[in-house]
Formats: structure tokens, sequence, C-alpha cells
């Protein structure tokens, strides 16, 4: 030990990742062949828990629904949110007037914790109370006043709301990071050559963040496929009314720690079990989709 | 060099209008919170008639805010205190030292980043309730506190970056591996240190889904899992969650605008989930 010092420095604290944050991938691959309800006997059944998760009716229904949630999610974010943060961030960085406050501004929501922004949300939203409504009346358009947390079809559009509005700041912080880094020779010379703001942005800025909003893209997906607390906060245990606002990680959380009596009543003394294949289903989604990506890009950025 | 759009009031406007309603909405939970649950439904958009402290009173006499605050505090601490000290020793050990697996040690602490808590929380559960450490705050600072890659990474990166002259001259003055580390390594990486301490505690401030698996019992749970339990039944604890939701957010915000032009850069810089 003499010799190696450096084992003494990361001992310890390997040790504690290891127990909680490695260790429970392997173990939750372990126990999804098995049946089990966390207490009693685990019996092993191979793929079993696959097989019944994309067979049983219900739970393949529930798996659906959940994953085009989490899927309309990443879309929305891909194609909504991280646009505006390019937008947003390329203003700042240009240095628009105020650009100091509005930085702060647009990331502040990220200091909320989520149940408070629910409970905003719910409060904007209300179809009695609601501010949004209010506004819509004040502004002559009562015939567009709804419950808008009362139709399940606006379920998940009503959840994006909040994810964008409170997620919005940490992709654009991020962008802007990487503009900051952009050489200043490039961009005088671009300046001095006559080439306008928005030509600026697409043939110098955007190419040289290119692996920031590759980046920014795979947490997107992670965070859409791994979303939790909003839809839970919302729609409870069940996903609110038809599980509008269900998503993947509520879900197996609904399996695993929740009640499971809308599945046949067998899902109780399994919960376990189907609980962990349902997380490892979610792993080899993020996987596999965040490969490809990366693959993709790195192919594109070789040529 | 101006570098600014030819017309900026168009873009100006767009950032104005989510500015303000950023504003307008931690203004309205503010204001609110002074209001009583009768003037909330009648009124939505009226001020507060007086500035009527009951819904604070409320929720410090019958719903024991300061337990909930106490949770959350010791919960943030600890961890705190973990994750900074296993994360600088790992990140020291692999960025001071050469040795043959220094890259498979690295990677190793990296896998994290891309295993989200949730994919092994069933294991996670049952190893925290096998330790008897269930509805304990101490099941919570474990896992929370063993979320070492994020740190770890940033801080390797800064020692690697050191020059290696540092290590000879505390070397040759005499002093052992660990009093270099302590005296001279850990103060000089306190930049970095900072940076990752306000990026951990708003992520463990605001954490949700550990706590609400790990901690089953009323009294022990933390500041979100409180609003959480106000927010299921709005109608009847208006009050109660309006004054917890400016109590949990407002304190933080306003050390975010002291420290704002900190927080971002390191979180710029870092290249790091805030």
């Amino acid at each position: 030990m003499r010799k190696r010092p450096f084992l003494w420095f990361i001992l310890p604290g390997f040790v504690l990742y290891t127990l909680f944050s490695v260790y429970p991938i392997f173990s939750a691959l372990q126990i999804s062949f098995n049946r089990w309800d966390g207490i009693g006997e685990k019996t092993f059944v191979g793929f079993d828990n696959y097989i019944e998760l994309f067979t049983n009716k219900e739970l393949f229904g529930q798996l659906t629904g959940a994953f085009r949630n989490s899927v309309t999610l990443f879309l929305l974010n891909a194609l909504a949110v991280l646009p505006a943060q390019l937008y947003m961030a390329y203003l700042l960085y240009s240095g628009i007037r105020g650009h100091r406050f509005f930085q702060a501004m647009i990331f502040s929501p990220q200091f909320i914790a989520t149940p408070v922004i629910v409970f905003m949300g719910t409060l904007i939203f209300d179809g009695n109370i609601g501010v949004f409504n209010k506004l819509l009346e004040t502004v002559g358009l009562e015939a567009w006043t709804r419950p808008w947390l009362g139709l399940p079809e606006l379920g998940i559009f009503v959840v994006w709301v909040m994810v964008a509005w409170s997620g919005i700041g940490v992709g654009m912080i991020f962008f802007l990071g990487a503009m900051k880094m952009i050489s200043h020779e490039v961009m005088e010379a671009a300046y001095l050559e006559g080439a306008s703001y928005w030509r600026r942005f697409f043939s110098i800025v955007l190419p040289q963040i290119k692996t920031t909003v590759l980046n920014m893209l795979i947490l997107t997906y992670i965070f859409a496929m791994t979303m939790f607390d909003f839809s839970f906060i919302l729609g409870g245990v069940s996903g609110g009314i038809n599980r509008s606002v269900d998503v993947m990680a509520l879900f197996f959380y609904r399996i695993a720690f929740g009640d499971n009596s809308a599945v046949g009543g067998t899902m109780n003394v399994n919960a376990m079990g189907m609980g962990t294949t349902i997380a490892c289903v979610m792993f080899a989604v993020i996987f596999i989709v965040a490969l490809i990506q990366v693959v993709l890009t790195y192919r594109r950025t070789e040529d | 060099m101006n570098l600014r759009p030819k017309r900026t009031y168009v873009s100006s406007t767009i950032l104005w209008v989510y500015s303000s309603f950023t504003l307008f909405l931690l203004a309205y939970m503010t204001y609110q919170a002074f209001r009583s649950k009768k003037e909330l439904l009648s009124n939505t958009f009226g001020l507060p008639d007086t500035f009527n402290f009951a819904n604070y009173k409320k929720l410090f006499v019958e719903a024991d805010f300061l337990q909930y605050f106490l949770n959350s505090t010791w919960i943030l601490v600890a961890t705190l205190i973990i994750v900074i000290l296993l994360a600088s020793t790992v990140a020291y050990g692999i960025g001071r030292y050469q040795f043959r697996l220094k890259s498979v040690v690295l990677l190793y602490f990296l896998i994290g980043l891309m295993f989200p808590v949730q994919l092994g929380i069933v294991p996670i559960f049952l190893l925290i309730r096998d330790m008897g450490l269930l509805n304990s705050q101490w099941g919570v600072v474990l896992v929370l506190g063993s979320g070492l890659s994020l740190p770890v990474f940033l801080l390797t990166t800064f020692f690697e970056k050191l020059p290696k002259d540092l290590y000879e001259s505390a070397k040759i003055d005499g002093a052992s591996e660990w009093t270099t580390f302590l005296r001279v390594m850990f103060p000089l990486a306190s930049p970095v240190i900072y940076s990752i301490c306000i990026i951990m505690s708003v992520q463990i401030w605001n954490q949700f889904f550990v706590p609400l698996i790990m901690l089953q019992s009323d009294s022990n749970r933390t500041i979100p899992l409180m609003i959480m339990k106000f927010t299921n039944n709005l109608m009847f604890n208006l009050d109660l969650a309006m004054a917890g939701s400016v109590m949990a957010t407002v304190p933080i915000l306003i050390l975010f605008f002291i420290f704002s032009g900190k927080v971002l850069e390191g979180v710029a810089s870092g290249g790091v989930k805030g």
C-alpha cells in the first residue's frame, strides 16, 4: 500500500459508488429474471417477465401509452425547446442590452422545486380560479376557456409546458458557455467580411458548437425517458385521467412501488421482478438510441 | 465590433415577455401567500387586503414546517460533506498519480453519468431496506452521496491540469501524501469545489424521487414532499401550499440572485447539468 498511495485516496469513494450506483444496475438485471415480491421467495423464471410485459394486454397497453407520452415529450423538447434555447443563447452571446438580467431570469426557474412548479401550473390552468382562463376572458376569448387540467387529450402538453418553462435555462446556459469558447478572431473576421447576424449564426456558431448540441439532444432524450416528478405530482400514481400524463418512469414506479391492482391483481406478487424488468427495458431504450445518436455524429464529424 | 443584431426590438421583446412571465409567477406566488383561502378562491387576481401572516403561521404551527426544513437541511449538509470528501479524494487519486488502470478507473466513475438513479432504484431500495436504513435520512444521504460521477469528473480534470512542480515542492518540504492533499491541493481546488457545492445543493434540496421512495413517514420527509402532500388536495390546502411554496422557493432564489454571476459561470464552464 505504501507504494500505491492513490489506492487510499480512491478506495472509500470507490466502495460507496460501487455499492449504490454500479451494483444496482447489474442487480436490477438479475432480479428481472425472477418472479419476486421483494420479501418472500425468489423464483427464477428466465425471460418470462419480458414475455409477459409484451404479451399481457393491460401491461403492454400501459407500456405503449407511457412510451408514446415520453416520446411526445422528447419531440416537443427537441423541436421547440432546443431551438429556443439556441436562439436565446445566441441573443445573450451577442450581448443584447440587459443580457445579464435575462440570463438570470431565464435560468432561475431551475431553482424551483418541481412540486412548486406543478402547484403554480395548476393555479394557472385551473378551470375556475385559473389565471390563464381569466386572461382569455379579459382579452375577449371566452370561447377558448376550458378546464385545461381536466382534458385527458391535453395532459401531456400541460406537463410539457411546465417542463419547458422550468428547463429552458439549463440548455441555454450550456449553449452560451459553448458559444463563448468560439475564437474571437473567427467571429471578427466574419463580421468584417460583412456576414449578417443570422449568417454568422448558421455558418460559424452552429457548426462550432455542434458537439454541445448533440450532447444536449442526448440529455434531452434521457430526460424525457426518465422524467418522473411532473407526471407523478400532477396525475398521481395512476398517471392522471385515462393515464393521460403517464410516462415511462411513472409506469415503472407504479408497477414496482405503487398500487398495481389495475393490472389484473397478478402484479402485486411480482412487483420487484416486473418492476426491474421495466427498468431494464427503459435502460435498453435509452442506451440504444443514445448509442445511435453518438455513432451517427462521430461518423459525420470524421468526414 | 458590434455583434448585436441590427434590429433588436423583436428579440428583446421575446426575452422581455419570457422574463416578465417568470417575474409575474414569482410575484403572484409571493403575494397570494398573504391572502386567505376564501379570498383566493373568490377572486384570483386580487391583491391582499391586508398583509396577513395567517398562512405562514398555519404552516409553522399546524404543518410543522420547521421539521421538514430541518430534515431537508440535514440531508443537504450530510450529503454535501460526503460528496465533497469522497469526490475530491478520488479525483486527487486519479489525477495526481500515474498507474496502469488510471483511465479505466476514471471511466468506471463516469459510467454513472449514463444511468439515471431510477433505473437502479429497486435494488437500491432493497439494499437500504436490508441495511435497516429505510425511513431514515441516512438512507437518502448514502444514495445521493454515491452520485460521485459529475464531481469526480470536474475535479479530476482540475487536478490533472495542476503543474507537477506543486506536488514535487510539497514533497521536498517533507509533507506526506495526505498533508499535501489536505493543506495544499484541497484549498487550491476550492473554486471548483465551490461550484460543485452550488450545483449539487440545488439538486439535493429539490430532490424528489429518492426521498419519496426512501422516506415513508411524514415526520422525516423533505420540503418538496411536504408541498406535494398539500398539492394532492389543493382546494383543501391551498393556503398551506402557497405559503410552503414561497418558503421553499424564495430563499433559494434570493441566494441565486446574489451569487448568480458565479453560479452561471460555474455551470457554463463545467458543461454541467444544473
